[in-house]
C-alpha cells in the first residue's frame, strides 16, 4: 500500500507536519522575544500612529479648516480613506464566511489574518466619519437613542444614517466571528504557557477545555455567524455605495455602484491580504501554511473582481453616452480628461490593467510579482475612491463653483495616522495570537491527504500495520 | 412564602430574613456600607470617618473645581434698560430717513436701529435721486461705524505719535495760531452738503487768505470744465438713462462707479427690462472702452479701444455723427480700421435716435468731454436724455489746486492746513510728497476718524462723527435734498466737522451753549433757505416732515443751455497717450472705490463683480485663444500669477488675472488699494497705483497712460483670493486646424494635452446646461417658443417620479418664491454685501477666501459667452433655491435642515452636526461650511491671521464690531453648515405685522434684505400663492426658467432669461 500525492492538488499544508509540528510552528511566534525587524516595525508603526492622533487632534480643536476641504469640494481624503478602509476589510468577511459556506478549505491558511486584518480596516474607516464631520461632542445625535427633544429622531432617509448600521453591525460581527475560531487557540497557547501569560490566555480562552460539547457550540456558533456575515459582506459596501448613488450629483448618482463597490472592495481587501501575508509568511516562517497555491487562489479572485471593477468602469462611460444627459456626460470626460486626469489613469492602471496579469500562472504563483501587484491594487483603489469623490466634486453642475482641492498636511497625517492604527494593531496582533488558526488548519491536515507522504507516511504505515494486528489478534 | 413581608421583598436578605440586615434595617439612618463588606480586612479607610472623608474630598474638589474653572471665564454683559425710552421697543426695529455721503457717493436711506444700534441701511424710495436703491458701498456703510480703528478723542502730534488731547487744547491751538492774515488751505472732497458749505463760508469769512481746495479722488473735473465752458454751467448735467434708447458710453463705468451709479442703474435698467415677451422692447447700449468695466460687461456691443485711441475714436464718432447730422467735421480721428467700422455702426444707431440717445464719456480730458458734448448737442440730446435742469452735485472739484497746494507747502507760504474729511496724501500720485509737505506745515489738522496717510502727517486729529452719528444734509442733485440725521449717540469723543470749523471760525450763528449745536444750526439754514418755498404752514411741520422723509425736493427749474463749444480746438487736444506696446487704464473698483472704504472688511471681501477677486486689485492682463485647447493669458500668465508691472521707473509686483475682455496690448488694474495706513482691514490690502497717475497739461489727473511693461511669471500669489475660477459658458473661438469656429470653452475645459488626437468636448455639456438662458433681441421669438417647449419635456419627465411629493400641500398657506430678472441685474452687489449685514455672515479673509472658504449666502456668477476676446457677459445672483424636493434635506442624518410648511428650506443650526453632505448633493453649492470660528463666537482658536490670541481681541470678537450683528440672525458656530434662509426672520416680522393688523398679508410686507437693496428691482420676493402679489406678476413671464430644472429639485427661485440687444453687425 503506497501513498499516493495527488497530482492535481498540491497538499493545502506542506513540510509534513504533524499536529504537535502545527503546534509548535503557529504558538512560536507569540511565545518567543520579539525580532527586531518586529520592533522595528513597531516603532514605525506607533509613530506614525502618534503623528495621526495629533492631526487628529488638531483638527478638532481648530476645526476642520485645518483641512482643504471647501465650499465646493466637501469631503476628500477623509471620505476616500473611509470608503478604502472598509473595502479593505471585506477580504476577511468574505474568507471567513462566503469561502467556509463555499467549502474552500484553503481559506484556513488565511482567515485568522484577514479577520484580524478586517477588524483593524473598520477601525481605521469608523474613525473617519467620526473626526470629518464639524461638531464631533454631537456626533451622537447619529444614534436612535431615545431623548428630550420632542423625540427627535435622526432622519431614516440619510445613507449617512444607514452607514452607521451597517458599519457597526458589520464591526460587531466580524469582532465576534474573528474571536469565537481564536477561543481554541488561545487554549492551545494557554496550555504551554507558564505563569502571567497563562493566567491572560486561561482569562481570554474563556475556559476552553476542548469537550466535544465545546466543539459542537463553537461550530454552531461559527456557523451562525458565518450566515450572518454572509450578506453583510454585500450589504457594507453596497450601502457605503449609497453615500454616493443616492445622491443627485452627476458621477455618484447611478445604480452600478452597489455592485461595483463590493467588487472593488473585495478586489482591494484581497490586495491587502496578499501584502500582509507575503511579509507574515516570510518574518513567522510560516510558508508551510501559507503556500504558493493560497497566493494564487487569491490572486485568481484579484483577477475576477478586478476585471469586474473594469468592466464597471467601462459601462459607466458607456452609460454616460448613452443617456443623452449633458452633466453626466460631462463628469465622465471630466474623470477621465479633466485636471484630475493622473488620478483617473492611475485609477485605470492599477485596477484594470494590472490584474490581468494573473492570467500567467508563473506571475500568478510568484511572491515578487504578487506583492507589487497587491500594492498596486492598493493604489489603484484609493485613487478610485478618490477619483469619485473629489473628481467629481470638483466640478459639477455650475461652472461658476467649480474648484480644486489637494489635502493639507493635517489630511495626510491622519492617512499616515490609520496606517499607523492599522499596522499597530497587526503587529500586536500578531505577537498575541496564532496568526493561522491552529485549530482549523488541523482540520484540513488530514484530509489534504499529509498522513499519506514521506515520514508520515511510515508512521502512518506502523500505525496501519499496528491496528491491523490488533485487530487480528482480538479476533 | 412566609418570610415575606406584607408581601414586598427588596433582596434575598429581605426574603431570607438575614438577621443583620433585618437589624439594619429598622434603623432610620442605615450605616450598612456595603463598600466595607468588599474591603475585607484591608480596611485602609476607617469606617466611622467615612463620611466626612467624603464631604472633605468633596469640599476640596468642588472648590479646586471652581478655582480652576473660574479663572478665565470671559465675562459677557447684558444691561436691561432701567429706564425703558418711549421710542425703543426691545426687539422692534426703528428707522430713521438719513443720507450717506460718502466720498463722492450719495444715498438716501433708512437706517435700520436695533435697541439704539444702527444695524441696516435700506433705500429711502421717497428720494429722486436714488429711488430706493443702494449701492455696495451704501450697504457696508454702517459697518464703518464701528470700525474699530476709529479714534477715540481728539488727538495731537508728539514727536511721531498722536497722544490724546481735548478739544480745549485743539480749539485754543487753532485760534492762537490763527489770524485774518494767515494763509489757510482748506482741502476737501465735493462738499454735497448746502450747510456744511455755509460753515465753510463763516470760516472763510473770518479768515480772508482761507481757501478751500475741492478735489474729488476719482475725478470728473475735465466734464466739468468743457460744461463750463461749452454752456456755461460748471455742473455734471442730469442725464436721463431711462429716456435713452441708445446708450453709448465712453470710458465711463455708469452702473458701477461713475458719479451716481444707483440712480443711473435705475434708470438704464428701465429700457433695460422685457416687459412684453411678445413684443420685447429695448434699449441698445455700446460701451467704448479698454478694459472690461461693469458698465462694459452689461453694454450689447463693446467696442475695444487702447488708451492712446479713446481720444482719436472720439473725434471720430464725432465726424461719423457730424457726417450724418450734418454738423462740421473736424481734423483727427485716424484709428483702425476695425474700430472705425464698429464706431460707424454706433454713430449709424445714434443718428437713428436722434433725440433719444445718451453718449456720457469718463475721460478726464476737456477736448473729449468737449466733443461728446458736441456729439450730444449734434444728436439733439440735450433736452430730452441730458439737461442742466436738476443738475448733479456730487462731483465738484478740481484736483488741478491741489497741485499748488503742494508747492504753495513746499514753499512755506502757508500756515495752515485743514483736511476735511479726504486723504490727498493717499489719492495723488505724488501723495507721499505731498504728506511729506504737511508735515512741515505749522498747524494741520484733519477730521478723518481713522488715523490714515494725510492725518498722519496732521498736528492735529479732530475726529468728525461718523455719519450716522452726526447732524448733516446734502444736495446731490439741484433741488434735491437729503437730510442726515444722527441715530445713535456719537460712541467717542468726537464733534461734528461743521461744528469745529463754526467753533473754529467763531460764529455768533453757532449757539455752543445748546445740546447739540450743529442741530440747531442746521435746522436755522434749513429755515432760512429752504422753508419758504416749501408751502408748508410751520417751520416746525416742514422740518417734521423732512426728518421725517429724508429727502426734501423741489421741482427742477428748467435752464436754456446754447452749445458754444469749440470742437475744432478740442479735436487738437483730445488725449495723446503715446502708442506702445502694453498701454494701461486705472480704474475704480466696485467695492473699496477711491480707498476711503479700505477699512471695510465687508467691502473689501466683496469680490469684484468682473475679475470675482477680493481682498486686493488684481492686473487684468488680456488673453488669446490659442486655437487647440486653451486661453493663453499675456506672457503666459494664469490667473494668481505674480508679475512684475513697470511703468517708468517704478515696478511693483501685482498679482494677475486672465480678463476676457481685456483688449490687446493693454492692462487694467483697480486704483484705491495698498493703503500704508488703511487700519486694521486695509491696510497692506493690494497694490498702490496712484503713484503711476499722470497730469495732462491743464493738471487733470488723467488714469490711462502708456509704456506700461508686464514681466512673465514672477511665482504665485500666495493667497489667491478669487471667488470663481471657471468664468466661461460657450465662448466661442477658431480652431487652429479647421479654421471653423467651435466652443472653445468646452476645448479648453475638458481637455488636457496629453490627449491630443481629442479636440472637441462633448458638445453642449457646459452651454446647454439649463443654468444660463439668454438670447438676441432679434431672436426673442424663437427663443421663447424652445425655452417653454423644453421646460415641458423636463416637467414632463420630472412627473414621471414614483414619489409623489408634497405639491399639493405647498398650494395651501404661503408658499415663498422669487424672482429675479437677468436683464434688470447689472451685476452691482449691493444684495450681496445686504445679505452680509442682514444676516451677520462671517467675514473670513484674504487667506480663507483663497481656500474658497468664503461664507456669502448670495453670491453673484458671472458667465462671459459669444466671442472669446470680445465676449458678452451675463450675471446670475446665485442663492439657495429652497427647493421644494429639496437634495440636502434628505441627506442630512440628523434632519438639521429640513423643509417648513411655507417651502422654506431651513437650517436648525443647533442640531447640525456638521457632515456637509447636504453641501455636497447641492447642485447649486449655495451651502456654507463654517470650517473655522470665524465669528469667534466659541472658545476656539480665532482664524484671524496675525494676531496674538492671548493678546489681541479678535476683529470678529471685538465688542465694537459686535454691535453690527442683527439681533434677528443667529450668529453661526464653528462646525455647521449655514445658507440664504430668504431672510425667514424677516417673513416672520412680515407675518407678525400682517396679522397685528388683521389682514391677509401682502408681498409688500415681506422683502428680502436682497430685494431691497437691488437699485434696478433685479429681484421679487413673495408669496407664490399670494395670486395678486407682485411675485406671481413676474412669475408669469415665458422668458422664466428655472435652473436645473430637469434635476427636479423643484427650485422656488425663477430667473428671467437675459435678453441682448446685440448689433450683430458691428
Amino acid at each position: 500500500m503506497s501513498a499516493i500525492t495527488s497530482p492535481i492538488r498540491e497538499p493545502l499544508v506542506q513540510g509534513n507536519k504533524s499536529y504537535h509540528d502545527i503546534t509548535v510552528d503557529l504558538c512560536t511566534p507569540t511565545e518567543r522575544t520579539p525580532t527586531r525587524a518586529w520592533v522595528i516595525a513597531f516603532i514605525i508603526a506607533v509613530s506614525a500612529l502618534t503623528l495621526g492622533i495629533v492631526c487628529i487632534l488638531i483638527t478638532i480643536w481648530v476645526g476642520i479648516g485645518t483641512w482643504n476641504l471647501n465650499r465646493t469640494i466637501g469631503w476628500g481624503w477623509d471620505i476616500t480613506n473611509f470608503v478604502w478602509w472598509i473595502g479593505i476589510g471585506h477580504a476577511g468577511t468574505l474568507i471567513s464566511a462566503i469561502l467556509l459556506l463555499f467549502r474552500q478549505k484553503w481559506r484556513t491558511g488565511v482567515n485568522r489574518a484577514a479577520e484580524a486584518m478586517t477588524i483593524f480596516a473598520v477601525m481605521c474607516a469608523a474613525l473617519f466619519p467620526a473626526i470629518h464631520v464639524g461638531r464631533i461632542w454631537i456626533v451622537f445625535y447619529f444614534f436612535p437613542y431615545p431623548n428630550t427633544r420632542g423625540p427627535l429622531w435622526p432622519n431614516f432617509d440619510s445613507p449617512l444614517l444607514w452607514d452607521l448600521f451597517a458599519i457597526s453591525t458589520y464591526f460587531i460581527v466580524s469582532l465576534l466571528f474573528w474571536y469565537t475560531g481564536l477561543i481554541p487557540d488561545f487554549a492551545t497557547v494557554r496550555d504551554r504557557a507558564r505563569g502571567l501569560r497563562q493566567k491572560i490566555y486561561s482569562y481570554v480562552a474563556f475556559g476552553w477545555t476542548g469537550s466535544a460539547k465545546h466543539w459542537q457550540r463553537h461550530e454552531s456558533l461559527s456557523l451562525i455567524l458565518a450566515g450572518l456575515a454572509t450578506p453583510l459582506v454585500l450589504s457594507v459596501h453596497t450601502i457605503v455605495s449609497f453615500d454616493f448613488a443616492t445622491s443627485v450629483i452627476p458621477g455618484w448618482h447611478t445604480t452600478i455602484f452597489p455592485p461595483y463597490f463590493v467588487a472593488g472592495a473585495v478586489f482591494s481587501g484581497f490586495a491587502m491580504v496578499q501584502t500582509l501575508m507575503i511579509i507574515t509568511r516570510k518574518v513567522l516562517n510560516l510558508q508551510d501554511y501559507i503556500t504558493r497555491a493560497h497566493i494564487e487562489s487569491m490572486n485568481k479572485v484579484i483577477l475576477v473582481t478586478g476585471t469586474i471593477v473594469g468592466v464597471a468602469y467601462l459601462t459607466e462611460l458607456f452609460i454616460a453616452w448613452y443617456s443623452g444627459y449633458v452633466y453626466e456626460q460631462f463628469a465622465f470626460f471630466n474623470r477621465a480628461l479633466g485636471p484630475y486626469w493622473w488620478a483617473y489613469f492611475g485609477m485605470m492602471t492599477c485596477n484594470v490593467l494590472s490584474p490581468q496579469l494573473f492570467w500567467f500562472k508563473k506571475i500568478r504563483r510568484s511572491i515578487t510579482w504578487t506583492f507589487f501587484m497587491a500594492v498596486f491594487v492598493n493604489i489603484g483603489m484609493w485613487f478610485e475612491r478618490f477619483v469619485i469623490i473629489a473628481t467629481t466634486l470638483a466640478r459639477d453642475y455650475l461652472p461658476s463653483s467649480w474648484s480644486f482641492y489637494v489635502p493639507s498636511m493635517i489630511e495626510v497625517g491622519i492617512f499616515i495616522g490609520t496606517l499607523g492604527i492599522f499596522f499597530t494593531f497587526f503587529l500586536i496582533f500578531v505577537r498575541v495570537a496564532p496568526v493561522v488558526a491552529i485549530a482549523e488548519i488541523k482540520h484540513i491536515v488530514t484530509s489534504a491527504g499529509n498522513q499519506y507522504v514521506d515520514d508520515n507516511r511510515d508512521h502512518h504505515e506502523e500505525l496501519v500495520a499496528e491496528t491491523i494486528q490488533k485487530v487480528e489478534q482480538e479476533s | 412564602m412566609k418570610a415575606e413581608q406584607n408581601g414586598t421583598w427588596v433582596g434575598d436578605k429581605d426574603l431570607t430574613q438575614d438577621p443583620d440586615f433585618m437589624e439594619y434595617s429598622h434603623k432610620e439612618f442605615n450605616e450598612y456600607l456595603p463598600l466595607v463588606d468588599s474591603l475585607g480586612d484591608n480596611r485602609s479607610i476607617e469606617v466611622g470617618a467615612s463620611r466626612r472623608d467624603f464631604l472633605k474630598y468633596l469640599g476640596f474638589g468642588l472648590g479646586a473645581a471652581t478655582i480652576a474653572a473660574g479663572c478665565e471665564t470671559p465675562l459677557k454683559r447684558a444691561i436691561p434698560y432701567v429706564i425703558k425710552p418711549d421710542t425703543i421697543v426691545p426687539g422692534v426695529a426703528t428707522y430713521y430717513a438719513s443720507s450717506i455721503v460718502n466720498g463722492g457717493d450719495f444715498c438716501s436711506v433708512l437706517v435700520k436701529t436695533r435697541e439704539g444700534r444702527p444695524i441696516k441701511v435700506e433705500g429711502n424710495d421717497m428720494s429722486g435721486v436714488t429711488k430706493g436703491g443702494t449701492s455696495a458701498r451704501a450697504q457696508a456703510f454702517v459697518l464703518s461705524l464701528y470700525d474699530t480703528d476709529r479714534f477715540r478723542g481728539p488727538k495731537k502730534k508728539e514727536g511721531d505719535a498722536f497722544v490724546d488731547a481735548s478739544w480745549d487744547d485743539i480749539d485754543a491751538a487753532v485760534k492762537g495760531k490763527l489770524n485774518s492774515r494767515s494763509q489757510i488751505r482748506i482741502v476737501t472732497g465735493t462738499v454735497m452738503s448746502p450747510t456744511a458749505q455755509k460753515s465753510i463760508d463763516e470760516f472763510t469769512a473770518k479768515y480772508p487768505n482761507a481757501k478751500v481746495i475741492s478735489y474729488d479722488p476719482i475725478s470728473s473735473a475735465a466734464l466739468l470744465r468743457a460744461n463750463g465752458t461749452d454752456f456755461g454751467i460748471r455742473a455734471v448735467p442730469d442725464y436721463h438713462f431711462d429716456k435713452a434708447k441708445v446708450v453709448v458710453g465712453i470710458q465711463a463705468d455708469f452702473l458701477g462707479t461713475w458719479i451716481s451709479p444707483i440712480e443711473y442703474a435705475k434708470d438704464y435698467v428701465e429700457n433695460r427690462k422685457i416687459k412684453d415677451a411678445h413684443k420685447p422692447e429695448m434699449s441698445r447700449h455700446f460701451q467704448i472702452e479698454t478694459y472690461m468695466s461693469l458698465t462694459g460687461s452689461n453694454a450689447d456691443n463693446r467696442v475695444q479701444v487702447k488708451p492712446s485711441q479713446v481720444g482719436s475714436s472720439i473725434v471720430y464718432l464725432y465726424n461719423a455723427v457730424a457726417a450724418k447730422t450734418g454738423g462740421s467735421r473736424v481734423r483727427g480721428g485716424d484709428v483702425p480700421s476695425e474700430i472705425a467700422k464698429a464706431l460707424d455702426k454706433v454713430a449709424e444707431n445714434l443718428n437713428a435716435h436722434r433725440g433719444e440717445s445718451l453718449v456720457v464719456c469718463g475721460t478726464n480730458n476737456t477736448a473729449e468731454q468737449t466733443l461728446v458734448n458736441a456729439i450730444n448737442h449734434l444728436l439733439g440730446n440735450y433736452g430730452h436724455t441730458l439737461d442742466f435742469g436738476a443738475v448733479n452735485y456730487m462731483r465738484k472739484g478740481d484736483e488741478s489746486e491741489l497741485i499748488s497746494l503742494l508747492h504753495d507747502m513746499q514753499e512755506g507760504k502757508v500756515d495752515a492746513v485743514f483736511v476735511m474729511g479726504c486723504n490727498p496724501a493717499f489719492d495723488m500720485p505724488f501723495g507721499n510728497t505731498f504728506a511729506e509737505a504737511l508735515a512741515g506745515v505749522d498747524l494741520s489738522i484733519s477730521t478723518a476718524l481713522t488715523e490714515d496717510e494725510t492725518t498722519a502727517a496732521c498736528k492735529y486729529a479732530a475726529p468728525a462723527h461718523h455719519l450716522l452719528e452726526a447732524w448733516g444734509d446734502a444736495e446731490p442733485k439741484k433741488g434735491h435734498y437729503g437730510l442726515i440725521q444722527p441715530t445713535i449717540a456719537p460712541l467717542f469723543d468726537s464733534r461734528q466737522m461743521e461744528e469745529s470749523m463754526l467753533v473754529w471760525a467763531g460764529s455768533e450763528n453757532l449757539d455752543v451753549a445748546s445740546e447739540q449745536p450743529y442741530y440747531e444750526y442746521l435746522k436755522k439754514s434749513w429755515e432760512a433757505d429752504l422753508f419758504p418755498s416749501s408751502g408748508e404752514s410751520s417751520f416746525r411741520a416742514f422740518w417734521d416732515k423732512c426728518l421725517h422723509n429724508g429727502v426734501y425736493e423741489v421741482a427742477p427749474t428748467h435752464a436754456e443751455i446754447t452749445f458754444s463749444g469749440d470742437v475744432n480746438a478740442a479735436a487738437g487736444k483730445v488725449s495723446v497717450v503715446k502708442a506702445s506696446e502694453h498701454e494701461i487704464t486705472f480704474f475704480e473698483t466696485v467695492a473699496v472705490g477711491s480707498g476711503n472704504s479700505a477699512n471695510n472688511p465687508w467691502l473689501n471681501e466683496m469680490p469684484d463683480p468682473v475679475t470675482r477677486c477680493a481682498w486686493g486689485n488684481y492686473l487684468a492682463v488680456p488673453l488669446t485663444w490659442n486655437g487647440v485647447n486653451a486661453f493663453d493669458g499675456l506672457n503666459g500668465l494664469e490667473d494668481g500669477d505674480l508679475a512684475d508691472l513697470t511703468i517708468g521707473e517704478n515696478t511693483e509686483r501685482v498679482p494677475v488675472i486672465k480678463q476676457f475682455g481685456q483688449m490687446q496690448g493693454t492692462v487694467a488694474i483697480g486704483l484705491g488699494f495698498g493703503r500704508t495706513k488703511g487700519g486694521r482691514a486695509g491696510t497692506g490690502v493690494g497694490v498702490n497705483v496712484q503713484k503711476w497717475l499722470t497730469t495732462d497739461d491743464e493738471g487733470l489727473m488723467q488714469y490711462i497712460t502708456s509704456g506700461a511693461q508686464v514681466s512673465d511669471k514672477q511665482g504665485k500669489e500666495e493667497f489667491y483670493s478669487a471667488v470663481q475660477y471657471h468664468h466661461t459658458m460657450g465662448v466661442k473661438g477658431i480652431d487652429k486646424a479647421t479654421q471653423e469656429v467651435i466652443n472653445a470653452d468646452e476645448a479648453a475645459t475638458v481637455f488636457n494635452t496629453y490627449f491630443g488626437a481629442v479636440k472637441q468636448g462633448p458638445q453642449g455639456s457646459l452651454v446647454e446646461r439649463s443654468i444660463i438662458r439668454r438670447a438676441n433681441l432679434a431672436d426673442v421669438e424663437g427663443f421663447v417658443h424652445d425655452l417653454v417647449h423644453e421646460r415641458e419635456h423636463h416637467q414632463h419627465l420630472n412627473d414621471q417620479s414614483i414619489y409623489a411629493g408634497y405639491k399639493e400641500l405647498y398650494e395651501e398657506g404661503h408658499h415663498w418664491g422669487m424672482h429675479i430678472d437677468l436683464n434688470a441685474c447689472t451685476g452691482c452687489g449691493a444684495c450681496a454685501v445686504a445679505c452680509i449685514a442682514e444676516n451677520n455672515v462671517p467675514v473670513v479673509g484674504k487667506e480663507e477666501v483663497s481656500r474658497h472658504h468664503e461664507m456669502t449666502w448670495l453670491r453673484i456668477d458671472r458667465y462671459y459667452y459669444g466671442d472669446v476676446e470680445n465676449p458678452s457677459v451675463v450675471y446670475q445672483p446665485m442663492m439657495c433655491q429652497h427647493c421644494d424636493n429639496a437634495p440636502c434635506e434628505n441627506v442630512c442624518p440628523v434632519n438639521a435642515t429640513n423643509h417648513s410648511s411655507e417651502g422654506l428650506n431651513q437650517m436648525a443650526y443647533n442640531r447640525c452636526v456638521g457632515t456637509r453632505y447636504c453641501a455636497n448633493n447641492c447642485p447649486y453649492k449655495v451651502r456654507r461650511f463654517n470650517w473655522l470660528d470665524y465669528t469667534a463666537a466659541d472658545l476656539w482658536p480665532i482664524n484671524e491671521r496675525g494676531i496674538d490670541a492671548d493678546a489681541d481681541v479678535p476683529w470678529a470678537a471685538d465688542n465694537l464690531t459686535r454691535m453690527v450683528l442683527n439681533p434677528d440672525v443667529t450668529v453661526r458656530a464653528r462646525g455647521v453648515i449655514e445658507k440664504c434662509s430668504f431672510c425667514v426672520q424677516r417673513l416672520q416680522e412680515g407675518k407678525l405685522r400682517a396679522k397685528t393688523e388683521m389682514r391677509s398679508l401682502r408681498d409688500a410686507d415681506v422683502k428680502s434684505a436682497c430685494q431691497t437693496a437691488c437699485p434696478t428691482g433685479a429681484i421679487t420676493f413673495g408669496d407664490t400663492n399670494n395670486k395678486k402679489g407682485d411675485l406671481n406678476k413676474k412669475l408669469s413671464s415665458p422668458l422664466n426658467y428655472i435652473v436645473l430644472e430637469e434635476v427636479n429639485t423643484d427650485a422656488s427661485v425663477n430667473y428671467q432669461a437675459r435678453i441682448i440687444n446685440k448689433d450683430i453687425d458691428a
